[in-house]
């Protein structure tokens, strides 16, 4: 009893804490940089500690510091309730998802069995929808409560493209869970041990047409209709200031952690190493005992998936720094007229090969 | 392209797009790849930025180092001096005349064999829009344009106000600028 809540709460305290004291404040970072090297410039680097500039990396601190003693301004006229609640759905939306998410297989430590993933839900894949449908609260609720026509556009682009793609999503994975005959992640990440097993050789119409969805929901170029810097100031967040501004951003990088994550866990073999079983690599380990081989093994299956997150960080980065923007109607005919189709003819042929 | 062979370039509003580019994945993919390229030729570059000019990216670190100015550069304008610490302008007042925004003002006095010469000179930074006119129509090669750009910006607007002690530079330091004076007008007069 004792063991598990203590089990529990590390694993909590490691994926917040992985989640809020090196994704939120590094991607920043990483996104301004990432740029600058993509399009031949320098990048952020002018913040120094004594002379030291860290390759920019004291750049979150400076914004953080600028960030909490900015005024935090609530507009004339808005519904300062719900203007303040929009950034806090934000936020909790995209970090509740990490909830789910297996970063390791099971293993036994001390005589107790650890499975590393905070909760083992039977639904997990539905939890992560259910979340992921919440999330358009945040937006259009900050778009309608701020009493700015632009903010309103936004929220009103926001809702719509978010419904549309959420539908598609759905379709997409339903794909995967044939394939793989289970909602829970873990089963799903399990299932994955066997290199060929992997989603994304199952699936494979089924991982870009999910990317294209989950960038979609995330509100990124190509498709950052709802914020459109150039139509709409910043669209629905155009009057939020200091600490909730952050909040917004914070919700969208961590939602690109998410994202990433989810994509992982379905299609590239959540924590595994290609041609590597967790047995192999407790047996690779023996040397150090029973519990030290176990431990061994969560360090390389959570390094493994860190690694593959970070990946797709980066192809997410690189996304967004190469594509343009779609106009409105574009982005709809995509969701609507293609890739709902093509989700559909997916699931009917996934189907139609389990059946033979 | 000076030969005549520069076509004006159409809009088409309806462009064609073939198969391969209608399934937009693939262009995608080839976007990405040009834009990974970029990424991981500068990335090394980035984390140990090689010395001196030898690196790709075209950015200057400004107050460290400085863009290498043209002789066409027109900074701000300063007077010529001459060998005896005198300013070689007669107080013609043609500047004065041609600047678009009213920047100079001159009170030209008499010297005791009667050469004139400005009694006071000022430009008023504030107002100067870096044109030129007051150098190409200088017919004594009194006032030039400089590669001065800097400490223009000030708290306060009077400090934006140079009188003729703070504008007159030695003559050897502006020479570059002369002649290519001299070059570029005497070419434009023929």
């Amino acid at each position: 009893m004792i063991a598990d809540l203590i089990e529990t709460i590390a694993k909590i305290l490691f994926v917040f804490g992985i989640n809020m004291g090196f994704f939120s404040p590094i991607l920043g970072w990483v996104e301004r940089k990432q740029s600058a090297v993509m399009q031949d410039r320098v990048g952020a680097n002018r913040a120094d500690i004594m002379g030291y500039k860290a390759i920019g990396l004291f750049h979150p601190i400076a914004d953080a510091i600028k960030v909490m003693v900015k005024e935090d301004f609530i507009p004339d006229g808005a519904n300062k309730i719900f203007h303040t609640l929009a950034p806090f759905i934000s936020l909790t939306c995209s970090i509740v998802t990490f909830a789910v998410v297996p970063f390791g297989g099971q293993y036994e430590i001390f005589g107790h069995k650890v499975n590393l993933v905070i909760a083992n839900l039977d639904v997990g894949i539905l939890f992560v929808f259910a979340f992921a449908s919440l999330a358009p609260y945040g937006a259009v609720l900050a778009g309608w409560s701020s009493n700015n026509n632009w903010s309103f556009l936004g929220g009103m682009r926001a809702s719509a493209q978010m419904l549309s793609y959420e539908v598609a999503m759905g379709f997409t994975i339903i794909g995967v869970i044939m394939v793989f005959g289970s909602l829970r992640l873990t089963d799903i990440g399990m299932m994955q041990e066997d290199f060929f097993r992997w989603g994304i050789f199952l699936q494979p119409v089924g991982f870009i047409l999910f990317l294209t969805c989950a960038i979609a929901e995330n509100k990124r170029i190509p498709f950052d209709m709802p914020e459109a810097e150039s139509e709409l100031v910043a669209g629905y967040f155009t009057e939020y200031s200091g600490m909730k501004f952050v909040m917004f951003w914070m919700g969208e990088f961590l939602e690109i952690v998410t994202i990433s994550a989810i994509v992982t866990t379905l299609f590239f073999g959540a924590w595994h190493l290609p041609f590597i079983t967790d047995a192999d690599l407790v047996n690779f380990f023996s040397f150090a005992g029973q519990t030290g081989s176990n431990f061994l093994a969560i360090l390389v299956n959570v390094a493994t998936f860190l690694m593959k997150v970070i990946f797709f960080i980066w192809l997410q980065m690189t996304i967004r720094w190469t594509l343009p923007r779609f106009r409105y109607d574009q982005v709809m005919k995509l969701g609507w007229k293609m890739i709902l189709p093509i989700s559909l003819i997916n699931i009917f042929i996934t189907a139609v090969i389990i059946l033979v | 392209m000076l030969n005549g062979t520069l076509t004006p370039k159409k809009v088409r509003p309806n462009i064609d797009l073939s198969l391969w580019e209608k399934l937009y994945i693939f262009e995608v993919v080839r976007g990405l790849y040009i834009t990974s390229r970029h990424f991981v030729i500068h990335l090394f570059g980035f984390i140990f930025p090689p010395a001196g000019k030898k690196r790709s990216i075209p950015t200057v670190y400004y107050p460290e180092e400085k863009v290498t100015l043209p002789e066409a550069y027109r900074g701000r304008p300063l007077l010529v001096m001459k060998e005896d610490k005198t300013e070689k302008c007669v107080a013609c007042g043609l500047c004065e005349k041609i600047c678009p925004g009213k920047a100079i003002a001159i009170s030209p006095r008499e010297k005791e064999n009667g050469d004139r010469f400005p009694f006071k000179f000022v430009i008023d930074m504030s107002r100067c829009i870096f044109c030129g006119f007051c150098e190409e129509v200088c017919p004594k090669e009194a006032i030039v344009m400089s590669k001065e750009y800097e400490s223009l910006a000030t708290y306060n607007r009077e400090n934006m106000i140079y009188n003729k002690e703070m504008l007159l530079r030695p003559e050897k330091e502006l020479k570059a600028r002369i002649d290519y004076v001299r070059r570029i007008y005497s070419k434009c007069n023929q």
